[in-house]
């Protein structure tokens, strides 16, 4: 009897605790009004986003329902992790369950594409404004648009002036591969560390080989080739001669920026969205070198304001006001500068340089990245990259040569 | 008195039956709800051919084993095998053996036991995500305080998670590490139970403690043992977050176990490819299944009854 | 006899120590500012300690570990509903087809959590569950309710037979047997099972995130990805959710850890 009360007792005081505990969710959900159940009620719209960092009280939450106040209509906004947001769009497609407004990363909109659930600006009657071609064309697939981006980041090379200093390396100097590696050795012989960036096995260890692979003038449907393996080989030399730590092969994005942090290294591959961080650290930027001198050409990251398919076409008329809403130039500035993108179109970029001139190489460099969809990519992008990062982790890791870890990854992308 | 007892018993019987079924009723309807349906579905996907297009509007064509039959032509099944077999044998292997030392070890009170004995459990409170993370900050290859130890007894730098050949041990080490509590509660419950009186007696006849623990305690502790290792297997066979986090599979497949490799197929790319890793996942489960009829088969050789 | 026992704090000590090593490094990172969480080599203690991880804890998560322990309380009570009269039947009534059952239940545990989720969700959004705690216990249990089955199976079989006899002779009706003398016998295994279900569905990913990813109520586990944003993680902030999280589940264990001791599989007092 005892201990029968005990466990009432304790049951009874967890499911309190519980209860109390749970109602202060009230106060911050990661919705604002909220439609009861899964199905949204006529008048009330739902948004998917991948930024589930940003709650309820955030700018961006707040931009979201001043728009969707504008079309007339409530928004319960719900924020995923981006890695497994593609599955739950795919999910609830299928269950015809789909949100009114979906963002997502954009090399992942053809695929959303070609699973039939978003809508063309010919169903949906959006009105795609003022959008740079190059960041636009991951979400054109056979000359039909399916999204419009709300912002673009890419990659630069961030350095460390008091390193650099301290070793005799002038940043001028580096203008293409040879000098900077000559510059990564010079760091290292002075007792630092050379360079960091992300190998991962996932999309971002693609998406920050990009640039070395673009910079030696290697096409991504020809993965086999000499430029390549030229890349991929500068990459394996720098982690062989421990210009580059081992740990780039399991570094994101953002452990690769810790490491920079740490004010050891004297560059770092990273983005757009690190340059607050930069600033604050007294950290440099440039664009990142091509193999033989110049830019190279980066990959454009950000997502893309989608609107899916959904069984009620009616519901398309607030969704594509709310989508306009977001990427109207007022708003776009506001929200890039929220989430540290650069905008697309030329008015809003003149408007973020005017009120920020040290966006200038961001802005820049925007203007040339280019998208990993585009050139007709489309869906054969995913499988690409899947053996492209395969590749480099083959090479990185000593398991195989970059010319025949290259050569696999080819004949299993075809 | 026979005559008297012999209507009762053939009414109880009947409603033992009825009453039987009414009491495993709803499990079943459970089961066949919430088990059977996925798994039917699963195969449903292993065997046709399915695009995100088709994922969306149902319109699969049936292909048969064409999926199984890619699977096992895929360069990545060997290895995926491998490691399969390697990490599910020398997980349990440690676990069980930890567990049961440490069982052993707790099972006579001593100050302080009960308290260490609930830390031990820890470990198992904490969500993969972050036991993942843990264990993956603990082993990196520069910043690791792994390394760092072993950097300081002159070993020098391991690369735990990103070489091919240490990346397998990696993930061992953390999934022994998590599977030691649940097994150290299954056995020192299945050791509590062994009664003092049959030690007693097996002192006085003069057996020391090791014997006692071969003859008395393995022997006694046999259906527990037997139902540990079970479960064992298959919640190891399915162990997925960890990986995930740690290496993902990586590098080139040198962690990567069937529940990994489903995974990867399915989610583990921009573009979901859910046939291959239904079919992945269904050899999966008759894995499983296999080793559940060995036991079976065991438990019926073991006690008759 | 009084010397022994000492010697054995000792070693358990060193023991414990070993094995909560990792533990110890969780709290060490959620105390790690951002510039030092990559520092080779690591610190062995939080020289730079930062409460900022900490802080945002208490200012965002609590709700999220509200719903997690309500979560966990609610699966507990489903799987005990669900698996106990079911275990006494196979362990007691041997109704027919009962091995056949058993076999089933092992079976069930061996589905991969991704592949039930993603069977759930078609079922969860015709039932309207999706994003709901009910919706989640529902899901949790799935985890829980074999193996509560199969434990219960096994200790309900050594209640010696005497006591169920004698309570039928009694008069007593079969559910009147389980609920007086059976339930209060098996304790030590409610107790069990209600431990495995807890910390089963406190640590629950998989369903969560994909039955409940959209819900106003979210368990702790979707809670940490406020700090997984899309572009960047925040390390000492996620450490600190999981240690604030450990809390009352480590609670819990100590309360209940003197009851899962006293013999599992063990039944009541055997002659």
């Amino acid at each position: 009897m005892e201990i029968k009360r005990k466990f009432t007792v304790v049951g009874a005081a967890l499911l309190a605790a519980g209860v109390a505990a749970a109602s202060l969710t009230g106060c911050s959900s990661s919705g604002t009004s909220s439609s009861s159940g899964s199905s949204a009620a006529k008048g009330s719209y739902t948004f998917w986003d991948p930024y589930p960092q940003y709650d309820a009280t955030s700018d961006w939450a707040k931009v979201i329902d001043t728009c969707a106040a504008s079309a007339g209509v409530t928004i319960k906004r719900s924020g995923y992790d981006t890695s497994g947001l593609t599955n739950k769009a795919l999910l609830a497609g299928q269950q015809s369950n789909s949100p009114d407004i979906l963002l997502v990363d954009n090399p992942v909109v053809s695929t959303l594409a070609s699973a039939g659930i978003l809508t063309t600006t010919d169903q949906n009657q959006l009105v795609v404004g003022d959008v740079a071609t190059n960041i636009l064309s991951a979400g054109v697939i056979d000359s039909k648009t399916y999204g419009v981006p709300i912002g673009s980041n890419t990659l630069a090379l961030y350095y460390n002036p008091t390193v650099l200093k301290a070793a005799g390396v002038d940043i001028a100097s580096i203008t293409d591969w040879t000098s900077l590696t000559a510059a990564l050795q010079k760091v290292t012989a002075a007792g630092h560390k050379g360079i960091t960036f992300s190998a991962i096995g996932t999309e971002e260890g693609s998406f920050q080989f990009l640039p070395w692979f673009w910079g030696a003038g290697a096409d991504l449907t020809q993965l086999d080739s000499t430029k390549a393996e030229s890349a991929l080989q500068l990459w394996t030399d720098w982690v062989k001669k421990g210009y580059a730590p081992n740990s780039v092969i399991n570094n994101t994005q953002t452990t690769s920026w810790q490491e920079f942090q740490t004010g050891d290294f004297a560059f770092a591959e990273n983005g757009t969205w690190q340059k607050a961080d930069a600033t604050k650290m007294g950290d440099l930027v440039i664009p990142l070198p091509a193999a033989t001198g110049g830019s190279a050409p980066a990959p454009t990251g950000g997502e893309f304001l989608t609107i899916p398919v959904q069984k009620d076409t009616s519901r398309y008329v607030a969704s594509a006001k709310i989508v306009t809403c977001l990427s109207s130039t007022e708003n776009i500035v506001k929200t890039d500068n929220t989430l540290n993108y650069i905008s697309v179109g030329k008015e809003a970029q003149a408007a973020q340089l005017a009120a920020d001139p040290t966006l200038k190489p961001w802005v820049d460099a925007v203007q040339v990245a280019k998208a990993r969809t585009g050139d007709n990519l489309g869906t054969k992008y995913p499988k690409i990259s899947e053996q492209l990062w395969t590749a480099v982790q083959k090479a990185l890791s000593g398991s195989a040569t970059p010319a025949d870890a290259l050569k696999a990854a080819q004949s299993a992308a075809k | 008195m026979t005559a008297q007892l012999s209507v009762p018993a053939r009414r109880v019987r009947r409603r033992g039956g009825w009453t039987a079924w009414a009491f495993i009723a709803p499990v079943v309807i459970y089961l066949l709800v919430f088990y059977a349906y996925p798994l039917a579905r699963n195969v449903e996907l292993s065997v046709r051919d399915y695009t995100v297009r088709s994922f969306i509007d149902g319109t699969a064509p049936f292909v048969g084993f064409a999926n199984y039959r890619a699977v096992f032509a895929n360069p990545t099944f060997g290895p995926a095998l491998l490691n399969t077999g390697l990490f599910v044998g020398v997980s349990i292997l440690f676990q069980f053996s930890i567990g049961l030392a440490l069982a052993v070890f707790f099972v006579r009170q001593f100050p302080l036991s009960g308290m260490l004995r609930a830390l031990f459990l820890v470990p198992w409170l904490l969500p993969l995500l972050v036991s993942g993370s843990v264990w993956s900050w603990m082993l990196n290859s520069d910043s690791g305080i792994v390394n760092s130890f072993l950097e300081a007894a002159g070993i020098g730098q391991i690369n735990w998670l990103t070489s091919p050949h240490w990346s397998l041990f990696a993930v061992l080490i953390a999934n022994i590490w998590i599977g030691i509590p649940f097994n150290l509660v299954i056995l020192y419950s299945g050791l509590e139970g062994i009664p003092l009186e049959v030690y007693e007696a097996a002192s006085i006849d003069g057996a020391n403690g090791w014997q006692k623990f071969l003859r008395i305690t393995l022997p006694l502790l046999r259906p527990v043992s037997a139902i540990t290792i079970l479960l064992g297997l298959v919640y190891t066979l399915k162990v997925f977050d960890l990986i995930w986090i740690m290496t993902r599979g990586g590098p080139a497949d040198s962690s990567t176990t069937f529940a990994i490799w489903s995974y990867r197929l399915g989610f583990g790319s921009l573009l979901p490819d859910f046939s291959p890793a239904a079919a992945v996942g269904n050899l999966l489960i008759l894995v499983a299944l296999i080793f559940g009829l060995i036991y079976i088969r065991t438990q019926s050789r073991l006690d008759p009854a | 006899m009084r010397k022994r026992p000492w010697w054995k704090t000792v070693v358990g000590v060193i023991l414990t120590a070993v094995m909560l090593f990792p533990v110890y490094w969780m709290i060490n990172v959620s105390l790690t500012p951002a510039r030092n969480m990559r520092k080779s080599p690591p610190n062995l203690i939080p020289i730079d300690a930062t409460l900022d991880g900490y802080r945002r804890v208490m200012e965002q998560q609590l709700p999220f570990l509200g719903t997690s322990l309500v979560i966990g309380v609610g699966t507990v009570l489903l799987t005990l509903v669900l698996a106990a009269p079911a275990a006494y039947s196979l362990a007691k009534l041997r109704p027919r087809g009962g091995s056949a059952l058993s076999f089933v239940l092992l079976i069930a545990q061996m589905i991969p959590a991704i592949i039930m989720a993603m069977g759930f969700y078609a079922i969860y959004l015709n039932l309207g569950l999706l994003n709901s705690i009910p919706g989640l216990i529902l899901a949790d249990s799935t985890i829980a309710v074999p193996f509560g089955v199969l434990i219960f199976t096994a200790f309900m079989s050594s209640i010696p037979d005497e006591l169920i006899q004698a309570a039928k002779i009694d008069g007593a009706s079969v559910w009147r047997t389980f609920i007086s003398i059976v339930l209060p016998v098996s304790r030590n295994s409610v107790v069990t099972v209600s431990l495995f279900a807890f910390l089963w569905s406190w640590s629950d990913f998989i369903f969560a995130t994909t039955l409940d990813g959209g819900g106003d109520f979210q368990p702790i586990t979707l809670g940490i990805y406020r700090y997984i944003g899309n572009n960047n993680q925040e390390w000492n902030a996620i450490m600190a959710t999981a240690v604030v999280a450990s809390i009352p589940a480590a609670v819990l264990l100590l309360v209940a850890q003197r009851y899962v001791a006293a013999g599992v599989t063990a039944g009541a007092v055997k002659d």
